[in-house]
């Protein structure tokens, strides 16, 4: 394994990521929830995944039902709104484009989080002035919070971003790599808690008195490999200071893509499901556009509910095209059948979703001889699909769509308390008093 | 395309700490400044005396000039009916962004 040693090594890495994300973006062009109690609550308004510092601060927790704290959060008053991922997903390209002149590599690693890689200054000093000058730019040019957390790996660089949040004197950036001796911060994340540590193996551990990142470091590096092979043992090696995960700065391309929701309310209808399937394979088909992809197989999934207590169904089917497509229409042609197979009047469905398999870049099909339309006619189903989507971009998801995905859809996603779009449709920007 | 112009390279600065507000109000008329106006700010600039900027006052983005009176922060109106205000009055104002830009949709007459 190629590892570099801690001692002497003049690059960093660090990971900064927004502190509550989702409720942090809600507040930004919202003069009248700034430094107000608020929440953000995931799909068909279920349960409360963001919470602003003021909302944990009133004891409000992560991932409580909002149909069992409604009354209380209204007698706090405290402000409720749904999932807008075109906001976070706005935002989320604001912050990694404030980020990147700051460092030499960045890895967009989920929406709110990016590792990135810099040199550390030749005579060793500290980087926490540096991140304190970032998380300073970062918060004046976008009004978003972040936390910053600087190591030699990566796994150490997780581990200080959680410090950066958790230890009072850090104020929002923590630099590991800088210190004499990090072990008492390292003792002080329980091993749950490290980056890279599932429920089974942290169980493993507690069970060998190994309770926290210090005493994960420090075990036998054989019993470690035994148990959980190369991955285990690399994890280790990050802990002890050497970088073995490298930066991945371009995303690897993607082998699947997947849509599905939780209805709002059951599915009796075929209608219905066909209308939902429609919906779902719509946004998938442009998703594939988007990353310049085709497909070459469909699976079409569906499943009642497991929580309540009548007996539970779940069925799949998959299609395999004849050609890799990613046009709607022969996209549609393939998987509507399907349901015939998978639905079942007598369950009622509370889920469905669609995944598109076999994904092949979409210059690989120029050279095929099985083209199903003459070359002419296939660019113009080329261009309808683009304008199509442009459409849909500036207009807003669903101005133009396939008449099969429905026109009153009462299965549709519940999101009552939807903020505006703020920063991606002129009709919806905020405004200011003159 | 090389060579065309681009009014959004014109107008905005960095597009990441940039935002778009409708204006409403006429307080700001003798500026140039009209009701349903398109507004270009920045969140990213440091705000000086004589800019027009964005605070936020009382739960709302209000537009008006800064300017420095007697050794104090204080945000004047374009408009004879409306009077200055202190900044100092104000419990948690402050300057939001800077304003660069006002887009006008003309109308026919």
């Amino acid at each position: 394994m190629s590892c570099e040693p801690w001692s002497g090594r003049r690059q960093a890495i660090v990971l900064i990521d927004g502190n509550n994300f989702y409720a942090s973006c809600e507040a930004v062009l919202d003069p009248a929830v700034l430094g107000r109690p608020l929440v953000v609550l995931s799909n068909n308004d279920g349960c409360i995944v963001s919470r602003s510092a003021e909302a944990r601060a009133l004891g409000i927790r992560m991932g409580q039902p909002y149909f069992q704290v409604r009354r209380e959060l209204e007698r706090q008053g405290v402000v409720v709104r749904s999932s807008n991922y075109a906001l976070y997903a706005d935002m989320s390209q604001r912050l990694m484009a404030t980020l990147e002149p700051w460092v030499e590599a960045l890895e967009i690693y989920s929406i709110d989080e990016a590792f990135g890689q810099l040199s550390r200054p030749a005579d060793q000093r500290s980087l926490h002035d540096w991140g304190r000058r970032l998380r300073h730019h970062v918060l004046c040019q976008l009004g978003l919070p972040v936390a910053i957390g600087i190591g030699p790996s990566k796994v150490l660089a997780k581990l200080a971003n959680r410090l950066a949040k958790t230890t009072a004197r850090a104020t929002g950036v923590f630099d590991l790599g800088s210190m004499d001796d990090p072990d008492p911060h390292l003792a002080a994340v329980a091993i749950e808690d490290v980056w890279g540590i599932g429920r089974q193996l942290s169980r493993w551990c507690r069970l060998r008195g190994v309770a926290d990142a210090k005493a994960l470091r420090d075990m036998p590096s054989g019993e470690l490999r035994r148990r959980c092979g190369v991955v285990g043992l690399r994890l280790q090696q990050e802990l002890r200071g050497m970088a073995c995960l490298p930066l991945e700065t371009l995303p690897a391309a993607k082998r699947e893509t997947c849509v599905s929701r939780s209805f709002s309310q059951p599915i009796t209808s075929q209608s219905e499901l066909r209308e939902a399937v429609a919906t779902y394979l719509s946004r998938a088909a442009e998703k594939l556009r988007r990353q310049q992809q085709r497909a070459g197989a469909i699976t079409v999934f569906v499943r009642s509910n497991p929580f309540n207590g009548t007996s539970f169904y779940s069925n799949s089917a998959t299609v395999s095209l004849p050609l890799a497509s990613n046009d709607t229409a022969v996209l549609l042609q393939a998987a509507l059948p399907l349901l015939a197979v998978l639905f079942s009047p007598h369950k009622p469905l509370h889920k469905a979703g669609v995944l598109l398999q076999q994904l092949q870049g979409e210059e690989t099909l120029q050279h095929n001889l099985l083209l199903p339309l003459p070359l002419k006619q296939q660019h113009r189903r080329t261009a309808l699909m683009a304008t199509i989507d442009q459409l849909n971009r500036h207009y807003g998801s669903g101005t133009v769509q396939w008449a099969a995905a429905g026109m009153q859809t009462p299965w549709r996603m519940r999101r009552s308390r939807l903020s505006g779009a703020a920063t991606t449709r002129l009709d919806a920007i905020p405004v200011v008093r003159a | 395309m090389p060579g065309s112009a681009s009014l959004s390279a014109q107008l905005i600065r960095c597009h990441a700490s940039t935002v778009l507000l409708r204006v409403s109000g006429e307080s700001m008329q003798a500026a140039g400044i009209d009701h349903g106006d398109l507004l270009i700010v920045d969140r990213g600039l440091e705000p000086r005396p004589g800019q027009i900027v964005v605070a936020c006052l009382d739960g709302c983005f209000t537009l008006k000039r800064l300017v420095a009176h007697q050794g104090r922060l204080r945000l004047e109106a374009a408009h004879p009916a409306y009077p200055p205000l202190e900044l100092d009055c104000f419990d948690g104002a402050r300057i939001w962004a800077v304003a660069l830009h006002v887009v006008r949709t003309l109308k026919a007459p």
